[in-house]
């Protein structure tokens, strides 16, 4: 039984739900102790012990019902002559051939999963080894004596071998068909979401400009996810307390009740900050996808940053952090760009007029506290680049990090104008896939 | 050694039975849940919606099994002192006042500053013994003889630093309190940990319990919880009722009603003596299981066809 605990355990891991060790050990005493005689009761066990989330006992269950399926061999009406009993022609030696012909389901499941247990199809990893595995399980249980069997029938010349050989081939193909059934089962349950996984781990590498368009559903799950996980590390309170130095002044606060005895020290206590960030952000075309992606991080952590504002520019700039709060990210880019109601001028990238515009009209955003993030390509249509106007920026702010999408190789060349920027940032980066996203953002919320 | 629960709950089937005596009714899965625990000595965690008896399940048991309830309510700032002891510093002053004359007696008789300190120090353990400990909730769960049941209510409200704390306890059944040392459990309490999910708990915490998720109940379970909670109230009434907050639970609301506010109502509706829902009779009382203003808009624009479709 444990091995089949085991087995069940892996098929629920791959499905997606996170179980430890000592988990499988509880499992494994839990079922010790209900026995595995009442279905459900088993299920509710398993449930108990393994999953520890309301999602998770969903996705359990629903695994347990594959897993423990034995929806095998149910009765084939369309074999033929099942119900004329046979005449023994052969001495039946083989218990396969046997099982067949009196239908004993019971007795060819067992035979299966135990050939199938012997095989190790939890195994299983590519669509391409179900043939071989159900080959191999047909092997075990003795197939060949069958094919043998239906040889020597068609040896002999009378009708009722001629009968018989009928009878036995169609419970051959019978027996083929749910072994691959079995096979295909086993391979849902091991193998399927490592396909997935693999996609997802590729797309996080991938170019964010090349992406297709059919995966954005996808990413859009991947986001949520690594923006989960982010907030879930982050959202926890860390006290420093106990780690600095004496605060002298509280202890002596404190200590009047005891008689100025000063027995309960007080430490200073370490302040966290959440980070405060101003987005400036290039929506020309070449940019735009990865701005999408980086707002959709950005805003799928709100709570963890104090106070996020988003300027966007193309020709000139533009704040639209009301926008972007009031509606979700892609509706809100669509409207960007689209809205009427908006003064954006979708024309030449200019980099000169923006920043000169924030200068203008927004700096009073930017404070000693403020990590103020620019995307763009830094291509200028080879208009005068005025980095006094990112230096005004960078000089009120703690930090100021670029980030290109482009690969560093381009960094410069024709008319980008990067290399007149850099003096003004504290940091330049690559960015222009998910990965690269994500390492930012958890290097902007740590502390 | 055998604890007196796994004595009491010999099956599956009595720890239901035992919970329907006491007006609790657990499905078979919460049943199964407990008399695991009781088994294999873990601690339970239980998550659901608020009031679906999360709380009210620890204390069904505990008096299933005529065990002295232990609560920890849970609380931000929530730390050691407050969960698991606390020295009497006001004890320990009186003593030292009380005890001045005798101390300056003991001192006084030697000589040297030395030797009075060290003859001070052969006293000073009086000081920190058990007599001048307060043992807090976690503490006294230990120490019970008979066993007891330990009710830590809303974990999730607690900081990281207090759910770290209380792994040692919850695998171990042990605390370590370091003037008098390592204090083991007399018998295992029986542990029940809720939370309302407001965060997500530490992996190392799920690894250590048994996860029950209570849901809302299906019909058939909150029509006998209402009958056993309200004797008193009629069949046809009962089953209008359920049916009612059944379907309220499958509108979009800020705050769905629970068990615990179904039981409300019903109790409502025993004492104005009515017999059947109408829509007047609902609408005056629909703020005894809606607490938002916004959500009592969306259930009065909806109340002729909830109570025309809870009569059927």
């Amino acid at each position: 039984m444990e091995r089949i605990i085991e087995d069940f355990v892996v098929a629920a891991r791959t499905a997606g739900v996170r179980i430890s060790i000592s988990e499988t050990l509880d499992a494994v005493r839990a079922v010790k102790v209900v026995g595995y005689r009442d279905r459900p009761l088993l299920k509710d066990a398993f449930a108990v012990t393994l999953a520890k989330t309301a999602e998770e006992k969903a996705i359990l269950e629903d695994c347990f019902e594959r897993f423990f399926t034995f929806q095998f061999f149910t009765a084939d009406s369309s074999r033929a002559g099942k119900d004329v009993p046979a005449p023994d022609l052969l001495q039946t030696e083989s218990s396969l051939v046997r099982m067949l012909m009196e239908e004993d389901r019971a007795g060819l499941i067992a035979a299966m999963t135990e050939a199938a247990r012997l095989e190790n199809t939890s195994q299983i990893r590519y669509f391409t080894q179900r043939s071989l595995f159900a080959l191999r399980i047909l092997g075990r249980m003795g197939a060949g004596g069958l094919d043998g069997r239906i040889q020597a029938l068609g040896r002999i010349d009378t009708p009722a071998a001629a009968a018989e050989k009928v009878r036995l081939e169609s419970a051959k193909a019978y027996l083929v068909d749910n072994v691959r059934t079995y096979v295909q089962n086993r391979y849902d349950l091991f193998a399927r979401n490592e396909g997935e996984r693999r996609l997802e781990s590729e797309l996080r590498l991938v170019k964010l400009s090349n992406l297709e368009q059919r995966y954005f559903a996808r990413i859009h799950n991947i986001i949520q996810r690594m923006v989960k996980r982010l907030n879930d590390l982050h959202s926890r309170r860390r006290k420093a307390a106990r780690r600095g130095v004496l605060d002298f002044k509280r202890t002596l606060r404190e200590n009047i009740s005891y008689q100025g005895m000063l027995f309960a020290p007080s430490w200073k206590k370490k302040k966290i900050e959440r980070p405060q960030i101003v987005v400036i952000c290039d929506i020309s075309r070449s940019v735009l996808r990865t701005v999408r992606f980086l707002l959709l991080f950005l805003y799928g952590l709100n709570q963890e940053i104090a106070r996020i504002r988003t300027f966007v520019f193309c020709t000139n700039l533009f704040e639209v952090s009301d926008i972007l709060g009031n509606c979700p990210v892609d509706q809100a880019l669509t409207r960007i760009q689209g809205g009427a109601d908006i003064p954006l001028i979708m024309g030449r990238t200019d980099y000169e007029r923006s920043f000169g515009d924030f200068r203008r009209n927004h700096l009073a955003a930017v404070t000693r506290k403020t990590t103020v993030l620019i995307l763009g390509d830094a291509r200028n249509n080879y208009n005068d680049p005025h980095p006094e106007n990112l230096k005004a920026i960078y000089e009120r702010c703690k930090r100021l990090i670029w980030l290109n999408p482009e690969v560093p190789a381009f960094w410069g060349a024709g008319d980008s104008e990067i290399r007149q920027y850099i003096p003004y940032c504290t940091a330049i980066r690559e960015c222009n896939t998910l990965e690269h996203i994500e390492r930012l953002i958890s290097a902007l919320v740590r502390r | 050694m055998k604890s007196s629960y796994e004595g009491q709950f010999v099956s599956i089937d009595t720890v239901q039975e035992k919970l329907r005596d006491i007006a609790y009714i657990a499905n078979r899965k919460m049943a199964m849940t407990v008399y695991l625990a009781c088994r294999l000595g873990k601690p339970i965690l239980v998550e659901g919606p608020a009031g679906v008896g999360k709380t009210e399940l620890a204390k069904a048991t505990a008096s299933c099994l005529q065990l002295p309830l232990i609560r920890l309510q849970c609380y931000e700032g929530l730390d050691e002192s407050k969960a698991l002891y606390e020295w009497k510093y006001g004890k320990q002053l009186l003593y030292t006042q009380l005890l001045k004359d005798k101390l300056d007696d003991i001192i006084s008789r030697e000589n040297g500053f030395k030797s009075a300190m060290d003859k001070l120090h052969q006293y000073d353990d009086i000081f920190f013994s058990w007599p001048f400990l307060e043992p807090r909730p976690l503490l006294k769960a230990l120490q019970e003889k008979n066993g007891s049941i330990l009710l830590i209510d809303e974990i999730d409200k607690s900081d990281d630093e207090f759910e770290a704390f209380l792994l040692e306890i919850l695998s171990d059944f042990q605390v370590s309190v370091p003037e008098i040392g390592t204090v083991e459990a007399v018998t295992k309490p029986l542990v029940f940990l809720t939370s309302n999910n407001t965060r997500e708990l530490s992996e190392a915490l799920k690894r250590r319990c048994l996860h029950l998720y209570i849901p809302f109940p299906e019909a058939v379970l909150e029509r006998e919880i209402i009958r056993r909670r309200v004797p008193d109230i009629s069949e046809q009434l009962a089953y209008q009722v359920v049916n009612f907050i059944q379907d309220v639970r499958k509108l979009d609301l800020k705050k769905v009603p629970s068990i615990s506010e179904t039981i409300d109502w019903a109790r409502v509706l025993m004492i104005l003596h009515a017999e059947i829902l109408n829509p007047a009779l609902v609408q005056d009382t629909l703020n005894i299981f809606i607490k938002f203003e916004d959500d009592v808009a969306v259930v009065t624009e909806k109340v002729h066809l909830l109570t025309a479709k809870a009569l059927k």
